[in-house]
């Protein structure tokens, strides 16, 4: 069984064939695996209700189940022999026919296990225990078949964490729509932009983004935003996804608990997640793996057009914020080529992108112009309100459950007044294209030559800097106008150890985006407070010359080291960039 | 049938010699049609159905329906794309082992695709039914159902003949295939919950049957 097999020694007709094949069997994949998830949420839900009885440690005196009391005499609960609490009588499933039951729990239990195919994996598991507990050979198959395909369509170093967490998805769509480059990068970039969503701060900063990104840079700073995630950032992803894609993606780490309890602790002690809505909490993780992928960035891009017509209502005596939303007009077409549209709307509260802030209305069926008469809740205090915007947007349900994004309103909740009727009541809004955060290349005001750092540094936990060198312009250039540039970056430690990194070399190029993450690993926020970062640019030389320094620029707490210019000190900048963890931070430097 | 609104995902798996229909037995069930062409399979493809499962209580009193989302893979049965083929037996959970009555040679090679199946699918013994196809060619018919039925019993699964151009027990099969299923996953389940309980007399059937199919397979 552990034999290779692939789809390389099939006539290409074949293998278009069986892909199809295989395609279809994810979808259905798909569509078991959220079913499954939410079987399981179920369970969960159940368990949670019992949760009190043991912090209170009176098992004894109350149903596990429900919580009601249990009498001395009357009603005195009874004994589960699935899980040895005491349940009330209202409480016990009777096993078919028999006299023998178990408590809800304990029931529910097994139904998952049977419900799920569990049954079915454990005895696989048995005969086959090496193997992947839940892949199934169609996606083991499109794996490796989008492997081989990765070589020829990516050429720069992806990251082999990510991506065998996202390539379920990503993949797929690679092998489905045979765009090669500009489409994958595009995914790639996509990925990554939500990413940095997360990492993003405030809205201002989303906006000024917005207006410095070109969609000229848009695609390429796509493969190295990839490539500069750090490992938090890959840890993070795969926080959220390796709890959300329980079935098919365990082959890495048959010990990968699915224990949901587990997934829930993940998951709230990432730090980007502010959750305001403490009820529900702990069903956060669990609930859905779609808006884990498109959070991911894991979904196509449509042009976007049409408008969305809702409402917003709060009431401040119950503390409900209210999002009537009626419907769309015009929409962009998620599969533009087979004219199909199944659209329906999610909303956030921004900054919460957790699980449990998303409200979602139902799918609506080839449609442009849905109309869907759901209203959508939140319980927030006014106070929080302020600081929170609310994100509407619009997803097309595509083939292989694959999310297209068909556009966004934006509005901050600041400044709206609940008070006046004129704003509740229904309003259309243009739908726009989504905000580009983060790295975007800065705005350029100095004339001189500069790199442009777009500097995303991170130190984290395991204590990592990392930071993507976006482009340089204005250098000084061959007599033939050109330049073979690369990138030097070096971080001095306190204890003067000097961490070197290196970009590629960008041929016959005057003004140079090499767009290239160096990543020092194993740094403390400790000691990046008393290190400094060198950049320097260089101009490859031939035929054994030694290369030539086009200039140098520093980062760095040390004043005198530092050739800064009076706006923006790069001591100042550097502090910045420690006082921001897990932040990213555009900087422009002056070589020197 | 993209919803995900269904109680089980069975997974079927139609094995057997190339041109003995399993293509057409499976097309007939899902969609109660007969194409008399022959088109070979390109390595692996699959149909679905939603069924609705009633499940039987140890008397026979008929008990809870479920949705059953049927996954029926068919595959190719030439040579050249064995290997492709077979990875996908650990995939699923019962097979529908099929030969052509009209021809000896199929068959014949009902014990080597036996032995493919132990040697891949998800366990020793799984859920196989035999089905010999195209009864309905009585007058080129080569395998008797004496032969058919004796074979079956040595492995200890059940035995249909059925047509896909009549459509003649096409159901029935792999009806049978979906209920013992469906016991597999209850015993499955009640065998690792809860040691010895009630079904004392159920589990006790089932090792019966297990060790008298463990016999056959050597």
């Amino acid at each position: 069984m552990t034999q290779e097999i692939n789809l390389n020694s099939l006539k290409e007709l074949e293998r278009e064939v069986i892909l199809q094949v295989l395609y279809r069997d994810q979808k259905v994949q798909n569509i078991e695996e959220e079913r499954i998830r939410n079987l399981k949420t179920h369970l969960q839900n159940l368990r949670w209700k019992g949760v009190k009885s043991t912090d209170q440690d009176c098992r004894g005196e109350s149903c596990a189940r429900c919580q009601r009391a249990l009498g001395l005499l009357l009603n005195r609960g009874a004994v589960c022999r699935g899980c040895s609490y005491r349940v009330c009588a209202e409480c016990r499933v009777f096993l078919r026919k028999t006299r023998a039951w178990k408590c809800t729990v304990c029931f529910e239990d097994r139904n998952v296990k049977i419900k799920s195919g569990q049954w079915f994996f454990e005895e696989r598991a048995k005969k086959f225990p090496t193997e992947g507990k839940h892949e199934t050979a169609g996606a083991k198959l499109l794996q490796s078949y989008q492997k081989l395909s990765k070589i020829s369509v990516v050429p720069p170093t992806p990251p082999p964490q990510s991506e065998n967490q996202c390539c379920g998805q990503t993949g797929l769509q690679e092998l489905g729509q045979f765009k090669g480059f500009n489409k994958s990068v595009e995914n790639l970039f996509l990925s990554v932009t939500t990413h940095m969503k997360k990492l993003s701060k405030s809205q201002n900063d989303m906006i000024s983004d917005k207006h410095r990104l070109t969609t000229g840079h848009r695609q390429s700073a796509g493969r190295t935003e990839r490539r500069s995630q750090s490992d938090t950032a890959i840890n993070a992803t795969r926080k959220v996804s390796s709890s959300d894609i329980l079935i098919s993606l365990n082959q890495e780490d048959p010990k990968h608990s699915p224990d949901p309890v587990l997934k829930q602790e993940r998951v709230s002690s990432s730090p980007d997640v502010c959750p305001l809505f403490s009820g529900d909490l702990r069903h956060g993780s669990l609930i859905s793996i779609n808006s884990t992928c498109t959070e991911m960035g894991n979904f196509d891009n449509a042009n976007v057009t049409g408008e969305i017509e809702f409402a917003i209502r709060y009431c401040f005596e119950t503390h409900s914020l209210e999002i009537c939303i009626k419907a769309c007009k015009n929409l962009a077409y998620g599969e533009e080529k087979k004219k199909k549209c199944n659209p329906y709307v999610k909303i956030y509260l921004l900054p919460d992108r957790s699980s449990q802030g998303k409200r979602k209305t139902r799918v609506q069926k080839n449609t442009t112009d849905p109309t869907f008469q759901e209203t959508l809740k939140y319980q927030v205090d006014p106070a929080q309100l302020a600081a929170r915007r609310l994100q509407v947007s619009v997803w097309h349900l595509g083939v292989l459950t694959r999310r297209v994004f068909l556009g966004e309103v934006l509005i901050p909740l600041a400044t709206w007044d609940f008070g006046d009727s004129a704003t509740q009541a229904f309003h259309w809004y243009p739908l726009r294209p989504k905000v580009r955060p983060g790295l975007g290349l800065p705005i350029l005001r100095e004339p001189h030559p500069q790199p442009n750092n777009g500097t995303g540094d991170q130190p984290s936990l395991n204590g990592q800097l990392c930071l993507v060198v976006l482009g340089a312009k204005n250098l000084p250039v061959r007599s033939d106008g050109t330049l073979n540039s690369f990138v030097k970056g070096c971080l001095t430690l306190p204890d003067q150890q000097k961490l070197r990194l290196k970009s590629p070399v960008l041929k016959k190029q005057a003004c140079p985006q090499w767009k290239h993450s160096f990543v020092f690993n194993n740094v403390t926020t400790s000691q990046l407070k008393q290190s400094s970062l060198e950049l320097t640019v260089w101009d490859q030389a031939i035929f054994g010359m030694s290369d030539r320094l086009l200039g140098r620029a520093r980062l760095g707490s040390k004043e005198e080291a530092a050739g800064g210019t009076d706006s923006c000190s790069p001591s100042l900048q550097w502090q910045k960039v420690l006082s921001n963890p897990n932040l990213w931070t555009d900087v422009t430097l002056i070589l020197h | 049938m993209t919803d995900g609104d269904y109680d089980y995902l069975i997974k079927l798996l139609a094995l057997g010699d190339s041109g003995v229909g399993k293509t057409t037995f499976l097309y007939r069930y899902t969609d109660n049609k007969f194409n008399p062409k022959f088109i070979t399979t390109v390595g692996i493809d699959f149909r679905e159905k939603r069924v609705v499962y009633n499940s039987q209580g140890p008397d026979g009193s008929s008990g809870k329906a479920f949705k059953v989302h049927l996954q029926l893979w068919d595959t190719a049965g030439q040579e050249r794309f064995r290997s492709l083929t077979t990875a996908f037996f650990r995939d699923a959970m019962g097979f529908l082992l099929m030969f052509d009555l009209t021809s000896q040679q199929s068959f014949l090679n009902v014990r080597n695709w036996m032995s493919q199946l132990q040697a891949n699918a998800y366990c020793e013994n799984p859920d196989i039914v035999l089905i010999g196809n195209k009864a309905d060619l009585p007058d080129q018919r080569e395998v008797n159902e004496r032969q058919a039925r004796d074979l079956a019993d040595k492995y200890g699964i059940p035995y249909f003949e059925t047509s896909a151009a009549t459509g003649q027990n096409v159901e029935k099969a792999v009806e049978t295939l979906l209920d013992l299923i469906m016991k597999r996953m209850e015993q499955c389940v009640e065998k690792t919950q809860v040691p010895g309980t009630a079904n004392g007399g159920n589990s006790g059937k089932l090792d019966g049957e297990k060790s008298a199919e463990k016999k056959c397979a050597c």
